[in-house]
């Protein structure tokens, strides 16, 4: 590292910074667009179709059907991009950004790694290094503002399918969140911090998803919610309101939209497996090194994401209300049945 | 009068939501993987333009104008199949021909120009029902496309040539000459 920093004129910190940059934006950007395909490839393996095949690198090579993302971006960017004249123009434009923003940036603080030390220096690996006192409340803080994106869109839309889909969306944030930051606190308490890298530390030998598995429940139900992926997409349940808060949008503001909830999936994910499935952590293997915990992280990530896609193939949409029924009503309690019973064993001193 | 409706009874592991929801993605996931591991020649989908569907006995596909061995036409230019078709697009122009020859018997009437409008045709197999002759069939090509509406007119010649390709025939242009070629010189040749 300091001699490729020497060869580029950067100090190694300036280097690993835009190096971390890069594969902190750069990543889950391109694992989001894989997974675009990966969802309509196992999508249509679940109802025993075959997918999208046809699209071929330079008219050749099919490559089991990848060619199609490049096929779909290209698509997105040529197309006739329309501003419908009723829509509130600035909100309209900005709103795809709100939703993608706070996608990308969650993932700053996750460690997808052990960190290393080189040159007598440690490298962390997460864009946001350890003691920066955000710890994992940035994550859920900035997750929950891609609430705001979908608020915007439908708003500025002027429409009456989009504002019933931002409507549900804001109802419905309100509705998981409590249960979710109670099943966080868990974890935090737990650990006794909440920096990333002490929740990873912490869980060393057994990770939190066996002593916490109602925490972990909930959690991801309302990771479910968070993305607004089925069976909770009431923001867009296109059987109902159309596309929802996507209604007016088209071309690349739509493929922007879309993305988002892709890249949303990942850093879910990635919360996921930082919280409950100890990070980078390889089982039994006390100290895996950089690779191994990095391709360990990975694999957990790619698990996790397969997952929201196996879901989204296997359970209906939910009502409405029914999401708010079932956030109140049972995920609250089980995520306080869950903070109740690790306080009192914490008491017990167990 | 009041609906009874069927309540059914939910035991306590499918009300957690977790079991039912994991016997679900038990299913999902067979079916992923038994479509996986499905060689792509068994798979419902048809990969068309690489796999062709086998159209089943009695398919009504894209007509054609049967011939005898000589390579005339054996339609006797009727107009029955005309009167037959709901759709009306069967044009016939009837032409006498005198000469007589062995392997058509007596006839002495053929189309001289038999149209079919496949743009109008609703593909019913009336007129091959109507045919006295036998002469018109409804085969299994359905591939049926052109570039302008006037390239789906299929005449005389087109009719007698649907299917020339697939049974291996000599594709025709003109009637034979009447008096020549006999019957026993087309068997031996
Ligand atoms: S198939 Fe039916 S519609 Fe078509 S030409 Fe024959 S009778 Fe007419
Ligand atoms: S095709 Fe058959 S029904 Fe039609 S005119 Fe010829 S012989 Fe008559």
């Amino acid at each position: 590292m300091p001699t490729l920093a020497h060869l580029l004129h950067l100090s190694p910190e300036t280097l690993w910074m835009v190096a971390k940059v890069l594969i902190v934006f750069g990543g889950p950007f391109t694992l989001a667009s894989l997974l675009t395909w990966v969802e309509r490839r196992g999508a249509a393996m679940i109802q025993d179709r075959i997918g999208p095949n046809r699209a071929a690198l330079f008219g050749k090579w099919r490559l089991l059907g990848l060619p199609q993302i490049a096929a779909d971006g290209i698509k997105a960017f040529l197309k006739e991009d329309l501003v419908p004249p009723h829509v509130n123009k600035l909100v309209f434009w900005v709103a795809p950004l709100l939703t993608f923003l706070p996608a990308v940036m969650g993932f700053a603080i996750i460690p997808f790694g052990q960190s290393f030390v080189s040159g007598g220096q440690t490298y962390h690996l997460s864009l946001l290094d350890p003691g920066n006192g955000m710890g994992m409340l940035y994550p859920l803080a900035i997750g929950s503002m891609a609430v705001y994106g979908v608020l915007t869109a439908a708003w500025s839309s002027n429409n009456k399918w989009s504002i019933l889909g931002g409507m549900r969306a804001s109802a419905q944030m309100v509705s998981y969140e409590i249960g979710m930051s109670l099943a966080v606190i868990t974890v935090f308490m737990r650990a006794g911090a909440y920096d990333p890298h002490l929740i990873i530390q912490a869980q060393l030998g057994l990770w939190n998803v066996l002593p916490q598995f109602l925490g972990f429940l909930v959690f991801t139900t309302c990771m479910f919610a968070e993305t607004n992926r089925l069976p909770f997409d009431f923001a867009e349940g296109e059987a109902e309101i159309v596309a929802g808060y996507l209604t007016e949008y088209g071309s690349m503001k739509f493929a922007l939209m879309y993305l988002s909830e892709y890249v949303h999936m990942v850093t879910a994910s990635a919360l996921i497996v930082t919280l409950y499935f100890g990070g980078w952590r390889v089982p039994f293997v006390a100290d895996p090194g950089v690779w191994l915990s990095v391709l360990a992280f990975v694999i957990k990530l790619l698990c996790f994401c397969w997952l929201f896609i196996w879901i989204r193939w296997t359970l209906p949409r939910f009502r409405y209300d029914q999401l708010m029924k079932f956030g109140w009503k049972v995920m609250l309690p089980l995520s306080m049945a869950n903070f109740l019973i690790h306080a009192f064993l914490m008491f017990k001193g167990a | 009068m009041a609906i009874l409706i069927k309540q059914v009874e939910l035991s306590w592991l499918d009300r957690t939501y977790v079991w039912p929801i994991l016997k679900g993605m038990a299913i999902t996931l067979g079916h992923f993987f038994r479509q996986l591991f499905t060689p792509t020649a068994k798979r419902f989908t048809i990969q068309y333009p690489e796999m062709k569907k086998e159209m089943p006995e009695g398919y009504r596909g894209l007509h054609e104008l049967k011939r005898f061995e000589d390579g005339s036409v054996k339609c006797v230019a009727c107009f029955m199949c005309a009167e037959a078709c709901p759709a009306r697009c069967i044009t016939i122009e009837a032409e006498e021909f005198s000469d007589l020859n062995l392997t058509q018997g007596f006839e002495e009437k053929r189309p001289k120009r038999f149209e079919i409008d496949l743009l109008r045709c609703i593909f019913c197999g009336m007129c091959e029902e109507a045919c006295p002759k036998d002469a018109i069939w409804l085969r299994k090509d359905y591939e049926l496309v052109g570039v302008d509406r006037e390239g789906m007119r299929y005449g005389k010649w087109d009719l007698l040539n649907t299917y020339a390709g697939l049974d291996g025939k000599p594709v025709l242009t003109t009637d034979p000459k009447p008096s020549t070629p006999s019957r026993k010189e087309v068997a031996c040749s």
